[in-house]
C-alpha cells in the first residue's frame, strides 16, 4: 500500500518535470522534498497499521500469552486447527453470519425507503432528514444503553406499549431466540440513517426529464421506480452494499454493551470473541489467528461480491 | 537545508514513539526511587487514601534515602486501561517496582512471573485474614496482599418484612444461618405479600458480580469450581453439590422470588424488600437513599452441609519481577497494606479491613450492618480459584448461571454444567 503511494508520487512528480523541459532520470535528491512530505505519514501508517498488521500475522503461529511477551514459540498451524474444534469461535461465526445476512437487507431497505420518501422537496423534510440522520453521530455505545433501557422487560417503554395494545412482554435481548434480531433491528436503524443520505444523493442525480419522458409513455409510479430508479442506483447501491458488508461483519459494540455475548452464546461474534481471547484470556497468538482466519473470510465475501457485480455490468 | 530539516522532524517522530526508555531506579547520590503503579484517580477516595499514605511513607524513610512515587491509571470496568497499560509495560519491560492487581489475577501474574514472592521480605503474615493470604498465595507463596476486603449478604428493607408479617428478630445470623429452604419461605411470603420478586439477586450482571456473589453457594453445597491443586474442572464442577445450588438458583426464579430483569434500583427505591448485594451497597444507600432503614442478614446455607461460606477479594498490592529494589518495594506493598493504611481507607469508604489488628479497632467504629459484613467474612471468607486459566473459568461459571437462568429451556442443569465444564478443563489444561 506505501509502496504504491510512493510510485504514483514519483510519477507525478516526473510528469511535472518533463513538463518543464528537463530530461534525465529521477533523482534521490529530487524526490528528497516528496519523501520527506510523505516521511510523516508513512511513519505513522506503518506504525499503527502496516507493522501491527504484519506483526498479527506472524503472531497467528505462535503461542503468544500476554504476560509472557518473551516466551512465545512458533506453533505452525496449531491455533487454526484448534479454532475449528472450538465451538464458540464456529458459534460466533454463525452468529455473525445470521446478522450479516438479516441486518444487510433491513438496513438497506430502511435507507432506501426513507430516501424515496424525502426525496421530493418539502418543506418538513429537512427536519425528518435531521430525525432519520441523527442516530448516525450518536455513539453507539450511547445508543446501545439507550436501547437497553427502551427494551427492559419490565419498564422498558416498548413493553409497556406492548402491553397496553395486549401483547406479553418480550425477552428481546434476555432470549436466546430473539437477542440477535433485536441487535438486527437495534443495528439497522442506527446505521440506516447514513445509506439514506447517500441513497438520496444517487437519487437527485438521476435526471427528472427522464421520469417525465417515462410518464408521457403511460409508466404507472411503480414501474418507474422498478424501470429507471434502481437500475439508476445502481452505482449507489453497489457502494452502499460492500460498505454496509464489512460493516456489518465488524459488529462488536452492541452486543458488548446490550448483551455480553449472551444469552447462551447467541449473540457471540467474531470481532468480541477476538477480543474476549485476545485481552481478557491474554491468548494473542490464538485471537490472532481468528482475527487472520476471519479476515480472509470478508475478504474473500468482498472480493467475490465485486466480481459479481461487474459480471453482472456486462 | 529545508530537506534535511524534514527529515530531521521525522527522525524526530521516530524517536519520541519508540522511546520511553526505563527511569533508573538508584539515582547517583544513592537515592532510591520505588515506582507504583495503581488503577484508581487521584480524584477518587480510594485514590486519596493511597497518596496520603505515600506520602507518609516517604517521611518516614526519608532518612534512608528512599521516595516512593505514585502514578495513578484509572480503570474502567473490569480493569481494562489499568490493565492494557500493565500489559504494554511488559512488552517493552517498563513496569513499575510496585503494581495493583484484582484477586483472580494473582495466579496468572505469578506463574508468568510479572510479579515476586514476598515472603522473604514480609515475615508477619499472621495478622491477614485467611480470606486474603488465600487469594494472594499462588503455589504456596505469597505473591499479593488485598488492599480491603469486602463481601456480599441480603440487604433487607425493616418496614417491608414487617409489614408482611416476619418478626425481625427471627432473622438468621452469622452464628445460626438460615438453610436455603428457610430462605425460600421468606421469600415466598414476601412475594405473596408484595406480588413482585421478594430479591434482586443481581442475576442481571454479566460479569465477575456473578461469579463473586453466587460461587459461596457451591462452596456451601461443598461443591468447588476447580480442584484444590488447580488442575481439574471436568468432574469438579459438575458435580452434584454444583447441581444442587444451581437448582436453588433455579427454583428462586422458577418461583418468581427473584427475576432476571429486575426494576433498576428496586431496593433502594423500595420496590423490592431485599437486594443481594456486596458491602459497596452500604455507601450507595447512605448518600443516596438514607432514608431506606435496611439491615443485613448472612449468605443462607445448603440444608445439608449448614455450612455457611461468604465471597471475599479485592484489588492487591505486588511488587514486581522486574523491580531492582526488592527489599523497599516489599516494604512499600506492606505499608499500603498495613493496620494503618487499611483504617484510614475503612473510615474513607466503605471496605473491610485485610487485617485482624484493624479489624479489631473498626469493628467498634462500624454501623450494625457493616460488622454483618465483616464477622461473616472473618469466619467464613472463601476466595476465588487461584488459576492462571482464571478468565475463562470465571466465565464458563457466568455462562452457566445464565443458562440455567432460562429454565424453561436448560431444566437439565447436570448437562449444562457438563458442558462448561468442559470448557474450564480445556482452559485449564491450556493454563498448566
Amino acid at each position: 500500500m506505501s509502496r504504491m503511494g510512493w510510485k504514483t508520487n514519483g510519477l507525478a512528480y516526473t510528469v511535472m518535470k518533463s513538463e518543464r523541459g528537463l530530461r534525465g532520470g529521477i533523482h534521490w535528491k529530487d524526490n528528497m522534498i516528496a519523501y520527506a512530505f510523505l516521511g510523516p505519514a508513512l511513519l505513522v501508517l506503518s506504525m499503527f497499521l502496516v507493522i501491527p498488521a504484519i506483526m498479527a500475522v506472524y503472531y497467528a503461529f505462535t503461542d503468544y500469552y500476554l504476560l509472557t511477551p518473551d516466551m512465545r514459540k512458533f506453533v505452525g498451524l496449531d491455533n487454526f486447527f484448534n479454532l475449528f474444534k472450538d465451538p464458540i469461535f464456529l458459534k460466533s461465526l454463525l452468529n455473525t453470519l445470521k446478522f450479516v445476512v438479516c441486518v444487510i437487507p433491513l438496513q438497506v431497505g430502511a435507507a432506501l425507503g426513507m430516501a424515496l420518501l424525502l426525496n421530493k422537496q418539502r418543506r418538513a423534510n429537512t427536519f425528518f432528514k435531521v430525525a432519520y440522520f441523527s442516530p448516525v453521530v450518536m455513539s453507539l455505545v450511547v445508543i446501545s444503553v439507550l436501547w437497553l433501557y427502551l427494551l427492559n422487560p419490565n419498564e422498558g417503554i416498548i413493553n409497556n406499549a406492548l402491553r397496553n395494545i395486549g401483547i406479553s412482554a418480550q425477552p428481546f435481548l434476555t432470549s436466546p431466540k430473539q437477542a440477535i434480531f433485536t441487535i438486527v433491528v437495534v443495528s439497522a436503524w442506527q446505521g440506516a440513517g447514513f445509506q439514506m443520505l447517500i441513497f438520496l444523493a444517487g437519487l437527485q442525480n438521476i435526471p427528472v426529464d427522464v421520469y417525465e419522458a417515462a410518464q408521457m409513455d403511460g409508466m404507472n409510479k411503480w414501474h418507474r421506480f422498478i424501470y429507471i430508479t434502481l437500475p439508476l442506483l445502481k452505482p449507489t447501491s453497489v457502494f452502499i452494499f460492500i460498505t454496509t458488508l464489512i460493516g456489518a461483519f465488524k459488529l462488536l459494540v452492541q452486543p458488548m454493551v446490550m448483551t455480553q455475548g449472551g444469552p447462551m452464546n447467541s449473540t457471540m461474534t467474531v470481532v468480541y470473541y477476538i477480543y474476549q481471547t485476545g485481552f481478557t484470556d491474554r491468548m494473542v497468538g490464538y485471537a490472532s489467528s481468528m482475527a487472520l482466519l476471519f479476515g480472509t473470510i470478508i475478504g474473500i465475501v468482498t472480493v467475490a461480491q465485486r466480481k459479481l457485480v461487474k459480471e453482472d455490468d456486462d | 537545508m529545508k530537506k534535511l530539516l524534514f527529515v530531521g522532524i521525522s527522525l524526530l517522530l521516530l524517536v519520541v514513539a519508540v522511546g520511553c526508555s526505563k527511569s533508573e531506579s538508584v539515582d547517583g547520590d544513592g537515592q532510591k526511587n520505588i515506582t507504583m503503579w495503581v488503577h484508581v484517580s487521584d480524584e477518587n477516595e480510594e485514590g486519596k487514601v493511597y497518596q496520603k499514605r505515600v506520602e507518609v511513607f516517604n517521611k518516614e524513610y526519608a532518612s534512608d534515602h528512599v521516595e516512593a512515587k505514585i502514578e495513578f491509571i484509572p480503570r474502567s470496568g473490569n480493569g481494562g486501561g489499568y490493565e492494557d497499560k500493565v500489559n504494554a509495560a511488559l512488552t517493552t519491560s517498563t513496569l513499575p517496582d510496585v503494581i495493583t492487581l484484582d484477586g483472580p489475577n494473582t495466579a496468572a501474574y505469578a506463574k508468568s512471573g510479572v510479579i515476586s514472592p514476598l515472603d522473604e521480605y514480609v515475615k508477619d503474615q499472621d495478622d491477614l485474614l485467611p480470606s486474603i493470604k488465600q487469594q494472594g498465595t499462588y503455589q504456596d507463596k505469597l505473591y499479593a496482599i488485598g488492599v480491603s476486603e469486602s463481601s456480599v449478604g441480603i440487604y433487607y428493607n425493616k418496614k417491608m418484612l414487617q409489614e408482611a408479617g416476619v418478626d425481625l428478630k427471627t432473622l438468621p445470623t452469622v452464628d445460626s444461618p438460615w438453610t436455603w429452604t428457610q430462605f425460600l419461605e421468606l421469600c415466598k411470603t414476601l412475594t405473596d405479600k408484595y406480588k413482585k420478586p421478594s430479591i434482586d439477586m443481581q442475576l442481571q450482571a454479566k460479569d465477575e458480580m456473578l461469579t463473586y456473589a453466587l460461587t459461596p453457594f457451591v462452596w456451601s453445597a461443598g461443591g468447588d469450581l476447580i480442584s484444590k491443586d488447580g488442575k481439574k474442572a471436568d468432574g469438579v464442577f459438575n458435580q452434584a453439590a454444583t447441581v444442587e445450588a444451581m437448582d436453588f438458583i433455579q427454583t428462586m426464579l422458577k418461583k418468581g422470588y427473584t427475576t432476571r430483569t429486575p426494576v433498576k434500583q428496586a431496593f433502594e427505591t423500595e420496590k423490592y424488600p431485599m437486594k443481594f448485594s456486596g458491602v459497596w451497597t452500604v455507601t450507595d444507600l447512605k448518600t443516596n437513599f438514607p432514608e431506606v432503614e435496611y439491615g443485613v442478614m448472612p449468605y443462607p446455607v445448603s440444608p445439608n452441609t449448614k455450612k455457611l461460606v461468604s465471597p471475599s477479594g479485592s484489588w492487591q498490592f505486588a511488587m514486581t519481577q522486574t523491580s531492582e529494589n526488592k527489599e523497599w518495594s516489599a516494604k512499600l506493598v506492606d505499608w499500603m497494606t498495613n493496620k494503618e493504611s487499611n483504617i484510614e481507607l475503612s473510615r474513607s469508604i466503605a471496605a473491610l479491613p485485610v487485617r485482624f489488628s484493624s479489624e479489631e479497632v473498626m469493628s467498634k467504629e462500624f454501623s450494625e450492618q457493616m460488622n454483618v459484613f465483616m464477622k461473616q467474612l472473618k469466619e467464613t471468607g472463601h476466595a476465588r480459584p487461584v488459576t492462571p486459566a482464571y478468565p475463562q473459568v470465571t466465565r464458563a461459571f457466568q455462562q452457566a448461571v445464565d443458562d440455567i437462568s432460562f429454565y424453561d429451556q436448560n431444566h437439565d442443569i447436570q448437562k449444562v454444567l457438563d458442558a462448561r465444564a468442559k470448557e474450564m478443563q480445556t482452559a485449564v489444561d491450556k493454563a498448566n
